[in-house]
């Protein structure tokens, strides 16, 4: 598992601890450069459209959504593959999951922060959105939960709950450790974090089972979080949208998604924090068949939507199909064909699985396409639902476009963030890999 | 006063939690940088009962989950194309979700209440357990026993002793 020898257990501390508490001026230029993007290309659009009105979306009258709902479900999808390989591989024990599973979980906490944040731009009036949480309010208006969007509420909410609970009691016992190597305020804090955390058999025994809980609570979670979000518009009569195939599309997607997303993030770490000794070959190569996998299922299930349109032979099904493949968001289409479909299986061979430049390649056109994939679905269905006549366009203003760019840099943000606050590789479980500490071996 | 052993090696450390327990000492702290299920087998730790806190947060949620349905559709009654006012297909989604977040929220307090976390009153530690250390802690000894104690922590190839205040 680990490529460059294996470590002892102090320098696991050593390693992963120095790049919390040691921070360079690279890391700030790096940290103010995401900031300021988030700010000029997220912040000032979203405020500009709060004060001109929700108009400055290129969103009208056919097209009430567009690309604040594509790219909420492209975040959506993103965060799924973090705590859902997580608590998957930690159920079936898998080795391998121990040093990438922290940065991972932290992906799902802020693909689904910046997912909120897109509903909230979304919505317009932002200061009303909490009339979806079921609390009191001056209108006496109360959710109708017979609605998909309620839906959404409440398993989002829930997701990013759990997410967060999962993300944080499996870094406890790490911010002990965090503690105990910090002075001064930082020691306070993390001695707080930390619960007052000693490492006893008691604790670890207690830990053991209720995160077992938290991943097989999680797990059905995440496979519901995402064919919830398919509802939104499966449950609709919109040709192009409903269809029975999309839960499973979409979770399939998200996963695929989150995937790509984890090796982008994985050659990052190694790349910045040098966390080559312990993100290795050996993780490159399972999530590329991994990404096969998902890549396989996922093409199967569009030649699938394909099939089932033409089979079923209904004129505006029809109509919808045809515009996807052939009108003016064809080449989209096809880009998403191309990046989701027949780029990774270039993963095959073992020459571009076992390379992390080539593998970063792949894995960002892959999240290219499928960013694509969420804006088709979103740009060529609701614009053009039965009459012709009625048929409207969506092009994406300025505004979205921008917004769209700068949720990558919140994101990154987040992120920078995350890895000088928690340990971004888990120090007690990649210690549990390593050889046991025993006298008689 | 309480007797704190420090051990390089697992199966040391291993060795006098076992001794402790067979002699009698039921007061002992087992600490260690990663889990060891030899260490919770030691100290005679079964099945949690934070399952139970999952299992009741669980039934609470689903029963809050549909619950707090019906009594929003009964509270504002909004009627849609002559569809029923507590319509149950579309209430198990929440209740679905709901069943998942009370279990996540009740197993987070059950870690909680069967760990004795948070606990920030000072108790015997040492920092090296977060590193590459295990600790053997007896508490609540004197006397002859803590001699006995100590003994046996010796015995087993501790690589440091010390005598520290109980704590709490």
């Amino acid at each position: 598992m680990f490529d460059h020898g294996q470590p002892s257990y102090a320098d696991v501390n050593k390693d992963v601890l120095s790049t919390m508490l040691e921070t360079g001026p690279r890391y700030w230029i790096l940290l103010g450069t995401t900031m300021s993007i988030a700010v000029i290309c997220f912040f000032m659009p979203w405020l500009y459209q709060l004060f001109v009105g929700i108009g400055a979306a290129g969103m009208n009258r056919n097209a009430v959504w567009g690309t604040y709902i594509s790219n909420f479900i492209f975040w959506i999808g993103l965060s799924h593959s973090g705590t859902l390989l997580s608590a998957v591989l930690h159920i079936t024990n898998s080795h391998w999951r121990k040093s990438i599973y922290r940065s991972a979980e932290a992906m799902t906490l802020f693909s689904l922060m910046t997912a909120a944040l897109f509903i909230m731009v979304h919505v317009g009036r932002v200061w009303f959105v909490h009339w979806t949480f079921p609390i009191p309010n001056p209108m006496g208006l109360w959710p109708n939960f017979r609605s998909p969007l309620m839906f959404d509420v409440m398993a989002i909410t829930t997701y990013l709950t759990a997410s967060s609970i999962f993300i944080y009691m499996g870094s406890v016992p790490d911010f002990a450790a965090v503690r105990d190597a910090s002075t001064g305020l930082r020691r306070r804090l993390y001695t707080i974090f930390s619960f007052g955390w000693r490492g006893t058999a008691r604790e670890w025994h207690t830990l053991g089972w209720a995160y077992t809980f938290f991943a097989v609570f999680v797990i059905p979670l995440a496979v519901s979080v995402h064919s919830i979000v398919s509802w939104d518009f499966a449950l609709s009569i919109v040709p192009g949208l409903h269809h029975t195939i999309f839960a499973p599309y979409f979770v399939c997607g998200a996963i695929y998604s989150g995937t790509a997303g984890i090796v982008t993030v994985m050659y990052c770490l190694r790349k910045f924090l040098g966390f080559e000794k312990y993100i290795g070959q050996v993780h490159l190569d399972n999530l590329g068949k991994l990404l096969i996998a998902l890549s396989l299922i996922w093409s199967y299930i569009n030649i699938l939507e394909l099939f089932s349109t033409w089979y079923g032979g209904t004129s505006f099904e029809l109509e919808a199909l045809k515009f996807r493949l052939t009108g003016f968001y064809a080449p989209l289409y096809w880009e998403m064909i191309t990046f989701c479909a027949f780029v990774p299986l270039l993963i095959f061979f073992k020459k571009i699985r076992w390379s992390w430049n080539k593998m970063l390649v792949v894995s960002i056109l892959i999240n290219i396409g499928m960013l694509t994939e969420r804006f088709i679905i979103v740009a060529t269905s609701l614009p053009r639902k039965f009459l012709p006549d009625a048929f409207g366009f969506y092009l994406p203003s300025w505004v979205e476009i921008s917004i769209t760019i700068g949720s990558f840099a919140i994101f990154a943000t987040l992120f920078l963030i995350f890895i000088k606050w928690v340990p971004a590789v888990s120090l007690y479980e990649v210690k549990e890999t390593l050889k046991p500490l025993r006298r008689n071996t | 006063m309480a007797i704190m052993g420090t051990f390089a090696f697992e199966d040391d450390f291993l060795a006098a939690a076992e001794n402790l327990v067979s002699s009698g000492f039921d007061n002992i702290s087992l600490l260690s940088p990663i889990p060891l299920e030899e260490a919770q087998e030691v100290l005679g730790l079964g099945k949690s009962p934070v399952r139970r806190f999952s299992l009741a947060g669980a039934m609470i949620g689903g029963a809050s989950g549909i619950a707090m349905c019906v009594a929003t559709a009964l509270v504002f009654i909004l009627p849609t194309g002559g569809r029923a006012i507590i319509a149950i297909p579309p209430y198990l989604v929440i209740t679905y979700e709901m069943t998942i977040l009370f279990g996540v929220l009740f197993t987070l307090l059950g870690f909680h209440f069967v760990s004795g976390l948070p606990a920030w009153r000072d108790k015997p530690y040492t920092e090296a357990a977060s590193i590459d250390r295990f600790v053997v802690v007896v508490e609540g000894t004197a006397g002859e026993q803590a001699a006995q104690a100590e003994a046996i922590i010796r015995d087993a190839g501790a690589e440091e002793i010390k005598h520290v205040e109980d704590g709490g």
